[in-house]
This record gives C-alpha cells, structure tokens and sequence, in this order.
C-alpha cells in the first residue's frame, strides 16, 4: 500500500514529472503560493528545497504545508547540514504528522558557498545515514532504539549525479542509498543526454526510479557561472555554445525549448522513469516547457 | 603538529594596550615549526610593535622577549619566574595550550595570546600548512586508506562524496581535494574499495565530551605487592 | 687598520670557521677565503692587510706563486678554480703595496745571522725583524734575492719587485751584508751570533754524466740563468736546445727566445702531461714560439765545426716510478743526431754546502734538519729553503724562513717549540654531485697578458693586472668553503626543516636519528637558512659575517641621527653588487641628502628585524639593492621578497604604507637605478608631508 499519492504514481508504470519550488527570503509566500497554484496540477508532486546552495530561507517543512494548503503534493527535501540528529528525527515527525511523506534525503551544500559563511556546519548524519534513520523510523525506533508512540511512514528519495567528472565514487554512494532505503532519485542536472543513457544502463539493476533533473537555462552567462559556483552542475560546452547563439534577450526561450527538447527525447527514447525540472528562480515558466514537451 | 598564526597586529596592540611591561613570549615547540612564535617571530613582532610605537609616538610599552622551549609544560616554565615580576602582562605566542599552561603557573599576572591557534597538521611545502588531524577521538583511518575525512571533507561526512566534487577538489574551495576522491583512488590502488562501500552508520560524538582527558598511568598503590 | 685586525684576532677565537683548502695546500697558509672575500666586497685595502699578516712578501709570490691553493680549490669541481694568485696580485697592486713602510723595534738583544737571502733569507729576516732581534743577513753576491734576482728571469718577476723588498727589509733595520761569502759558522758565533740560519739554495746544476757535457756551447740552466739575470748576454747562437721539463727549463727557453736565438726546443724524456713546470708556463712557452720534442734523451754530445752534435735516443713509458710518473725508458737502436748552436741543460740543481760548517749533508747534498724545529746538528743553527728541500718554489721557501723564525725565537727565549696549533678543523670532502649542479657556473676571468709578439723581444712582465671589475666577478666566484651555515644551537633546532627546504643547494638533510645535519663541506654560506630558521638556532661559521649588518646599521643609524637630514631613508645594498659594478657611483649620484647605505654581504642575509629596526629608528623609508640575477648564490632575490612582503603586510598592520619599502636591483639590465631611487626619495617626501597634514589636521 502507498504512503502517498506519488509513491502510488511511483509503484506505477507512469512517466513522472516532478518540479521544485524556492521558498522566498522572508516572511512574504504570496509568490510561491502563486507558483504552488500554477504546478499543482501539472507536475506529480513538488519539491519545496532546503536552503538551497545554503542560503537562508523560508523552511522547506513551511513550504510543503503550504503546498499541501493549496492541494499539491510536496515533497520535502531535508538536509543534514543545519540540523543534528535529534532535529533531524523530530522534523521528519512533524512531516509525516502533517501528511507530507514524500522526503528528498541530502547532505545539503557546504555553508561556504551559501550567505551565512560564518555558520557552524552541522553535518551530523549525511545522507545515507538520513536516509536509514528514516527507515529505521518506520520501525517504531528512534536512533536511539527509544520506542516511538505513533510510527511514521515515509516515501524516500535521494539524489545522484550522473554527470560527475569522476563518477565511480558517486555510483558507490548511489548503491549505499538505494540499499539504504531510497526509492527513487531526482538527479542533479543533466546536460548531456549520453551521461545519462549511460546512467541508466547501471542504474537498471536496481528497483528504484530514476527522475532525470532538467535545469532551465537562462543565458550562456548563467551557465557558465553555475559551472563555476553551483556544487553539481556541469554544463556541456554545446549546450553553451547554443545558448550563446541566440539574440539577446531570447535566452531564457531558448532555454525553454533545450529543456523541452531533453524532456520529449527522455519520454519517446523511455530513457528513465521521469523528469524533475528546476527552473531555478523562474518556476513560472515550467507549464510552458511541460507544453512544449 | 599544531599550527597556528600570529594575531593581526591590530588586535595585539589592543590587547596589550594597557599594560607598560609587556613580555613577548615564544614557544620553541610548534610555535617554531609553523612559523607563527618561534625565538625570531617574537623578535619580529618586538620589533614591529616597537616600529609602530615609534611611529604613533604615543608608546608607552617596554618589551622584553624570551622563547622557552616548550610552552605546555610548567617545568618548562620555571625559568620564567624572576622575568615574570618585572612584567605587567605576557603576551604569549604560544598555542591555545601554551596560553593556559602559562596563565595557571602565574595566577597573578594577565597571559594573552597573541596567535590563533588553528589546527593540526603538516607543512605541505615551505611557509604552506595544511590540517590532517580533527582530533575526533574515534580514528577510523584504517577504514578510509588513511585519508581523514573528518577533517578533509568539508562536511565531515562518512559514506562517500556529495555531489559538489568537480575536478576532484571541494565545492567549498576550488584548491582543496575532496577527500572522497582521495580516499576512492588510494582504496582503488590497495584493492580495497569494499570498505567504501560498507555503510558507516552516524558518529559517536560522545568519545569527544570537552575537555577531554587521558589517563595512561595505571590506578595502583606503591609500596604493595608492585613495590 | 689595527683595530680591524685586533677586532678579527679576538674574532677569530671563537668562530667555527673551516680552514678551506685552498688555504691547507698554501705552504704559507694564507688566509686565501678571507682576502678574496674582501677583494669581492672591494675592500681591497683589507684584503692586502689579510694577504701582508700571512705573506711577508705578497708582491714577490703575486708574481711567482705557483698556486698550490688553485690546484686544491673546490671550484674546479665546478667549472674552473678561482684565479687566487691573480686576485693577490691585483689586491697587491692596487692596494698600493709597494707604498707600504714597515717599522720594527728592536727589543731582544741576540744577534741572529742570517746566511742567504733568498726568499728563505728574506722571509726569515723580516719575521726576527717583527719579533724584535737584531738580524744580519750575509750573501755572497753582490745583490740580494737568492734565486728570485739570479733564478727567476725578469719577464715573470721585475726586479724593482725584489728590490722594494730588499728596502722594506733595510728601513725594517736588517743589515745587509752582501758580497760576503760566509765561510765559518764558528766564526759568526765568535762575532757575537747568537743563532744563525742557514739558506744557500740549491745553485748547483745536476750533471747528465754523459759525453762531451764539457764541450764549448754546454752550458747548465742556473748559471745562463744567473748570467742573463745579472745583465750579462750570453751568446747563443741561433738554435738553442734545452734539456729538462722544470719550470727552470722552461724560464731558459724563454730566456733563450728574448735573446734573439731563432729556434730553442726543448728536450724532454717523458711527454708534455708528465712536465714537472706549471701549465702557463708552458704554455706561454709555446705561445713565444718555443718548441718541444718529447720521449728523447741526448746521449752523446760533441763540438764539430762550431756547431754542437748532439746524439739523442728515443724514449718509451715504463711503469710509475715512487713519485706516480711513468718512468721513461730508452727504445733500444733508436738513436739519432742533431745540430745545435747551444745546448742548455736543466735536469735539476742541487745544494752546495761548504764542508767547513760541519752541517750533516742528507739525501741530495740538503743539510739534514728536523722538519718541526729546523735545527741541524749544531746547536743554535738552523737551516731551510732549498738547501734543506733541494730545488722547490718561493712560497715554500717564505714559509721555511718564516718557521725558522719562530723557533729560532723559541730557541733564543729557551721555549719549548710552539708548533704551529693545528687545532683548527680543516674542511674536507668533494662537493657532491647534487650540490654541483645547483651552482651556476661562471667562467673563470684571466688577467689579461702581453700578446706573444710583445713580449717575445724583452724581458717585460707578461701579465698585466685585472681592472676592478674583473677582480670583483672573479672573487665573486670563491664557493667560500668553510665558512657555511651551522646549528650553532642544538637545543633551540626544532627540527622543523626549514633549512631543508629553503636551501637552494639541497645541503642540509635529515640524519637517522631525526637531527638536521648541515654538512660543512657541501653549504654554500648563501646564508638563506640563516635568516629563515624560525628558531634562529642557525648562525654563518664566521664571526664577522654573523655581526656584520647589526654592526653596519647601527653606525648608519648614529652617523644618519647626527647628521638630522630629512627624511631619513636607509638603504640595505649588497656589498659585493655595490663595488662590483658603477652601481655605486650611480647610487650616489642619485642619493641626496638624507640617504644613508648599509653595506650588507648579500642581501639574503637580510633579516626582517633589520628592516624593522630602521624604520623604528626614524627612518621614513627603507630600499634594499640587491644584484639580482647577477647575485652569485641562487634564489637570493626570491627570499629577499618574500621577507619584504612579509613586513609591507606588517607595516601596513601598523597605518604605515607598505611602499616605504623598495626593492631594486643594482644590476638591472633595464631601467636606471639612480633614476628609480629618485623617485623613491620623492615618494618618500610625498609620504612625509602627507602625514604631517594629517597630523596637524587631526590636530
């Protein structure tokens, strides 16, 4: 039986498409409730992201009730980089008490690259350690071993990225995830459908799904910088190169219809099992692509 | 070896501000090797204070200086004795250590420290340091080809890379390995990548409650049966 | 000049130094390091009072001194050895050694006799001369100088050379007693001697023994030697043969050649690389037109129709002999004729010593002495130079003469024989490989020589002196050996590798038990670890290298206090670049008022302290010239900037601009120092008279 409507679409043989949402810096939701209305219909489930590239938001866990406000499906990311190991546990509580089960286990981004240098990294659990504390959960124990009155049931993501430079080490850590309990993947983004192809041929072996990340570029000049500053993004040079090629001001259009192009040749190629799309800042544009697509 | 590095002179002026006696006082030990309070970093630093006094011409101190040999251990101390009661306050180059040791062997007199103590670690190359030791109380170097994640992953975290890894350096500091493509090569090179694969449940943080204390003398009586 | 020597005595007892080489192979012991460390700073001055406290006659071995010290010198595991005789002669030269007077008291009251005054006599006089005895020096000719006035021909030592000496040694108060042939020691004790010191030489030619040596035109070398020095003009004819491979063959041949004979060969047994003669002998004999034939030997000579018949036969390499020379032996049936004009024979000389001194004659007519002491088996006569060695070269005669000096003082004052201390560690030990490599190599700079044509018509002497320049690049190259970096403190070494690391040359290593080890004789004394080791347990083996900037700063410091010029600016300069090259000039031409310099012995011995201390002293801006790439060590400019980095991130933590500390570099190709020193004052001046603002407007 499912925990959730996602991992009902997730045990079928559907094609999935999940998308994610920034929370704002600050208190004011009224653009990501805007956003949460646009997708809600469109997309399988969204992610609602984590301080994401460590930089201080509105919580992932607030996002999510609010999507879940508005009727969507969320689902949290959780982090391991702000908060211990009793934190930890007792927000993955909070989720499951409020109905939001679908939980995208992270170690999250070094606080260097964020706008809080200065804090203390937490780095209690990392991410396959998350990922077992919430199974371990689910069996009326905490980490502990205490017995937990009221026992949670979760739907477990994880990430990967098959476009590493070096990629053996990240497909060690992807087999330590799947056995500890992921069942599906959003993976970082992909610009070279071949990285991905090549992905899939190993990742096939495994009982879980594989939802590639599609980011949608705006320009050459924010490829180039996330190549430089975003941890786990490597843009190809081609995707640059056609990026580059395009008149001012039409980049995020041609961004559009690269990330749409990817997702048609994902979906009638039956590359892997779904799509997540990260329109980074520009989530208004996702119904777009998906039409296009 | 632990490293350290001097104090911006800003912040030494204005720790030894109120004090007219002022000895400056250098560690032989590691103080020396990392090059931030050895015998010729105090008499560079007495020499510059006594530039800046120069120049502001509103000085008011008398430096003196001495290195001994070690620091952190009072016995080493011992020779300070008659120079302490001619001072108004010591500025220490020692380590974080040093400080403490010289504060308890001369309760009556102000101890500052004029470095940061920073790490453990090793000189990479002339005038470079890098931290190899987290001091954990758990070593697990026999699980991770004797590459310390703890200390050389940014995040510290025990089951692998994260995704920040590019070109084999940290997605904190473009210049630092990622540890975990270390650790994966030299595994590789020993045959040992089954250990990587193993899962490492979560830290015992609980072998490091502050301040820690070891004890290597047995707990017996003289004069006994051990004699 | 005597406080420097008094200051480098005391110095000198407690200082680590090394005895390098080239100073254990001078028969003099000279210290070699030293004045060609002096010539290189330009203190030529200095370096003849180094060259004049080892040496009694420097002029006379800058001329002759087959250079012993070169032989050994470890820059010829490099490239080339250091041109050491060439160095004193210029030091001599343009130290103005020739204007020197010399004065000495006398405080003892026994006479010593002095019989010989060659450069045994010589030396042995001016030494009882300086430790106060009254000193008759007797000779036999009618002037003074032994083998170096009747021995060596005028074109390697001119005579006024010889005769300043003479009259050094007469102001001195020695009294000469020439034309007197000595012919009883007992005699000379009657007159009142209280010891006498026995130095004939070794005048006498050694006899081929073969027939017909006694023909008309058979003359032996020292005697046509003798005969040219004294003025006279033998005839020769115009093909003249010289027999024998010495030094005293060739100085015949070359004489031969001034005296206009048109074709003078040398007869040699063995071949060219087994000729006892120095190299340059040789070779500016060949470059005068002197010819060699090689492995034969005359066997026969006679006179035919005024012409000489000479029968030679023809010689092949056996096996070494004692001394390491393969020993020529004669090719049976192959003798064959020639004709000369003159033969003249030079296999050898040997001393002649009149019966009547009842001297105990050893080993080739030498009077037998005790190495040590130098007595004979007469009590109160001692003996030495070549009549003691048989035939050797003039330093080894100047230290036979001095040695005699000092016993026969021990003699005369009933002391037990203070024989020279040997305390002193020597250096030892081939630069090894590694070491090798890391030093830039640097072409030997020759003094420059009369052309052939020039000089084959006289007797003029052939070398000319270096200029200024060449001196210095020349002594830039001594690889100062001995006088390196040690752990001077053990206990402070914190073992942190610092020295290890910074060393251009790869020099000091860790030894099995974890100790740091600068071995002696591969450190290149850059001085680099010096000022880098953080524990400053590392000092330079010499004393006065280690206090040399302290001492310098300090008196800039009180000179540029009295003198309350504004702004102050001091100015860290190599000494070696400074003097080296017109750099100095231009500095000073550039520097106004208010510029004061720091003779440093190379910039990497710089430490920051010094810097530090200028600037706390009042200086408003501080420069270091350096020679950059010119520097003879390797990295200097590399270590020099990193300290000045170091204390521009310091002064600039202390509200003082970092650009009150320059660099230049003396020797830059581009750029004119004096014209960037300028604008250095100038910024200086800016700085100044913005702070004065600031000041007064805060006020």
């Amino acid at each position: 039986m499912a925990n959730s409507l996602f991992e009902e679409k997730l045990n079928s043989d559907g094609f999935l498409v999940t998308t994610e949402i920034g929370p704002p810096k600050g208190a004011d939701v009224s653009e990501m409730v805007h956003h949460i209305d646009l997708l809600k219909d469109k997309v399988d489930a969204i992610n609602v992201t984590d301080h994401q590239s460590s930089v201080m938001r509105f919580p992932s866990l607030g996002g999510c009730l609010l999507v879940k406000e508005r009727g969507g499906e969320p689902i949290i990311q959780i982090t391991c980089r702000d908060r211990n190991r009793l934190a930890l546990q007792a927000d993955l509580l909070l989720a499951y008490s409020r109905d939001i089960k679908n939980v995208l286990c992270l170690t999250g981004d070094s606080v260097d690259v964020g706008d809080h240098k200065e804090a203390k990294p937490v780095f209690d659990l990392d991410s396959v350690q998350l990922l077992k504390t919430a199974r371990e959960m689910e069996s009326g124990k905490d980490m502990a071993g205490n017995e937990l009155k009221g026992v949670p049931q979760f739907c477990l993501g994880a990430s990967v990225h098959p476009e590493a430079d070096f990629i053996e080490p990240q497909l060690v850590k992807f087999e330590k995830k799947v056995i500890a309990g992921a069942q599906f993947f959003q993976t970082q983004g992909i610009f070279d459908l071949e990285n991905l192809r090549r992905f899939m041929q190993y990742a096939s072996q495994f009982n879980v799904k594989i939802l590639a990340g599609i980011i949608v570029l705006a320009s050459a000049r924010m490829a180039r910088y996330m190549n430089d500053n975003v941890p786990g993004i490597i843009v190809s040079q081609a995707i640059i190169d056609e990026l580059a090629n395009v008149e001012k001001g039409k980049g995020l259009q041609k961004g559009i219809e690269i990330a749409s192009r990817f997702i048609k040749t994902i979906r009638e190629e039956n590359l892997c099992h779904g799509v997540h799309i990260m329109a980074v800042g520009n989530e208004g544009i996702v119904p777009d692509i998906l039409e296009a697509a | 070896m632990i490293v350290a590095e001097q104090k911006p002179m800003e912040e030494i002026r204005r720790v030894i501000a109120p004090y007219e006696r002022v000895l400056l006082l250098g560690c032989g030990t590691c103080m020396t090797v990392c090059g931030a309070g050895g015998e010729r970093e105090v008499s560079f630093l007495n020499s510059a204070l006594r530039v800046a006094q120069a120049k502001s011409s509103d000085g008011i101190h008398n430096f003196s200086e001495y290195t001994v040999k070690r620091q952190c251990d009072f016995e080493f101390l011992d020779s300070l004795a008659d120079k302490v009661n001619e001072v108004d306050a010591i500025l220490s180059l020692g380590c974080g250590i040093g400080v403490q040791v010289v504060a308890e062997r001369f309760p009556d007199i102000p101890v500052l420290p004029g470095v940061n103590t920073s790490f453990m670690g090793m000189a990479k190359e002339w005038g470079v340091w890098d931290e190899r030791c987290a001091a954990c109380g758990d070593c697990r170097l026999a699980e991770t080809a004797g590459i310390c994640p703890i200390t050389r992953c940014t995040k510290g975290i025990l089951n692998g890379p994260c995704a920040g890894t590019k070109n084999g350096k940290c997605e904190a500091n473009k210049d630092m390995d990622c540890a975990w493509i270390l650790i994966y090569k030299r595994l590789e090179r020993l045959q040992q990548l089954d250990k990587m694969r193993r899962y490492y449940p979560p830290r015992n943080f609980r072998v490091i409650p502050r301040p820690r204390r070891i004890v290597m003398k047995a707990d017996v009586e003289p004069g006994e049966d051990n004699g | 000049m005597d406080n420097y020597q008094a200051s480098r005595m005391r110095e000198a007892s407690y200082g680590h130094s090394l005895i390098p080489p080239c100073q254990v192979a001078c028969p003099l012991h000279m210290e070699i390091g030293e004045y060609v460390d002096l010539v290189a700073q330009g203190k030529v001055l200095e370096a003849l009072q180094v060259i004049r406290d080892g040496n009694p006659f420097p002029s006379i071995c800058a001329y002759v001194c087959t250079h012993p010290c070169e032989d050994a010198c470890r820059r010829s595991q490099v490239d080339k050895p250091i041109a050491i005789r060439a160095l004193k002669r210029f030091a001599v030269e343009f130290g103005g050694d020739r204007m020197i007077q010399l004065e000495a008291e006398t405080t003892q009251s026994e006479k010593v006799a002095v019989v010989g005054s060659g450069p045994a006599g010589l030396a042995c006089a001016y030494y009882l001369r300086k430790l106060g005895y009254p000193v008759t020096i007797f000779e036999a000719y009618s002037e003074l100088g032994g083998m170096l006035r009747v021995g060596i021909p005028q074109y390697r030592l001119p005579r006024e050379v010889v005769d300043t000496e003479v009259q050094r040694l007469i102001h001195m108060g020695v009294e000469i007693k020439a034309n007197t042939r000595v012919i009883s020691l007992d005699l000379l004790f009657d007159i009142g001697y209280k010891a006498v010191f026995i130095t004939v030489g070794a005048h006498q030619s050694l006899r081929m023994g073969i027939e017909g040596e006694e023909s008309p035109g058979v003359i032996d070398g020292a005697t046509f030697l003798r005969e040219v020095n004294l003025g006279l003009k033998p005839s020769l004819g115009e093909e003249v043969a010289v027999v024998g491979g010495g030094n005293v063959a060739m100085d015949a041949a070359r004489a031969a050649v001034r005296l206009g004979a048109s074709k003078v060969s040398i007869l040699y047994r063995r071949s060219r690389a087994e000729m006892p003669a120095g190299p340059d002998e040789i070779e500016q004999a060949l470059e005068e037109g002197v010819e060699t034939m090689f492995l034969m030997a005359p066997t026969k000579m006679k006179r035919e129709n005024g012409r000489l018949g000479v029968t030679c036969t023809r010689m092949e390499l056996g096996e070494p002999d004692a001394g390491g020379r393969r020993r020529p032996v004669p090719i049976e049936d192959s003798e064959f004729n020639m004709e000369f004009d003159t033969l003249i024979t030079a296999i050898g000389q040997a001393p002649q010593i009149s019966e009547d001194f009842r001297l105990r004659i050893g080993k080739g007519s030498t009077i037998q002495v005790d190495p040590v002491t130098l007595t004979t088996n007469r009590a109160g006569v001692f003996a030495g130079g070549d009549a003691v060695t048989g035939p050797a070269t003039v330093t080894q005669a100047l230290a036979s003469g001095r040695q005699a000096a000092f016993r026969i003082d021990d003699y005369l004052r009933h002391r037990y024989p203070l024989v020279d201390k040997e305390a002193e560690e020597t250096l030892s030990g081939e630069l090894s490989p590694e070491t090798i490599e890391m030093i830039r190599k640097t072409e030997r700079l020759e003094p420059p020589i009369l052309p052939p044509e020039a000089r084959a018509k006289e007797f003029k002497a052939v070398e000319l002196i270096y200029n200024w320049e060449a001196a210095v690049d020349e002594a830039r190259r001594c690889l100062r050996c001995g006088m390196g970096a040690e752990i001077l403190f053990q206990d402070k070494c914190a073992t942190c590798l610092t020295c290890l690391r910074v060393c251009p040359y790869h020099v000091p290593y860790l030894d099995e038990g974890g100790t740091i080890q600068i071995p002696a004789d591969q450190c290149q004394a850059c001085g680099i670890c010096v000022a880098e080791c953080p524990a400053r347990a590392i000092v330079l083996r010499k004393p006065y290298d280690r206090r040399h900037i302290d001492e310098e700063l300090e008196h800039a410091l009180k000179s540029a206090a009295e003198s309350k010029s504004k702004p102050l600016i001091i100015g860290f300069c190599c000494q070696y670049g400074l003097f080296g090259t017109g750099a100095l000039a231009s500095l000073w031409r550039g520097g106004k008022a208010g510029i004061w310099i720091v003779p440093v012995l190379c910039v990497a011995k710089l430490e920051g302290e010094h810097i530090l201390r200028a600037f706390e002293m009042g200086a408003e801006g501080v420069f270091i010239a350096g020679c950059g790439e010119q520097c003879s060590r390797e990295n200097t400019a590399f270590w020099v900037l990193q300290r000045v980095e170091r204390i521009r991130r310091a002064l600039s933590q202390i509200g003082l601009e970092p650009e009150r500390l320059q660099t230049f570099n003396l020797r830059a190709a581009e750029g004119d120092t004096a014209e960037a020193l300028d604008n250095f004052t100038g910024q200086i001046g800016r700085l100044c008279l913005a702070s004065v603002i600031k000041q007064e407007v805060k006020s």
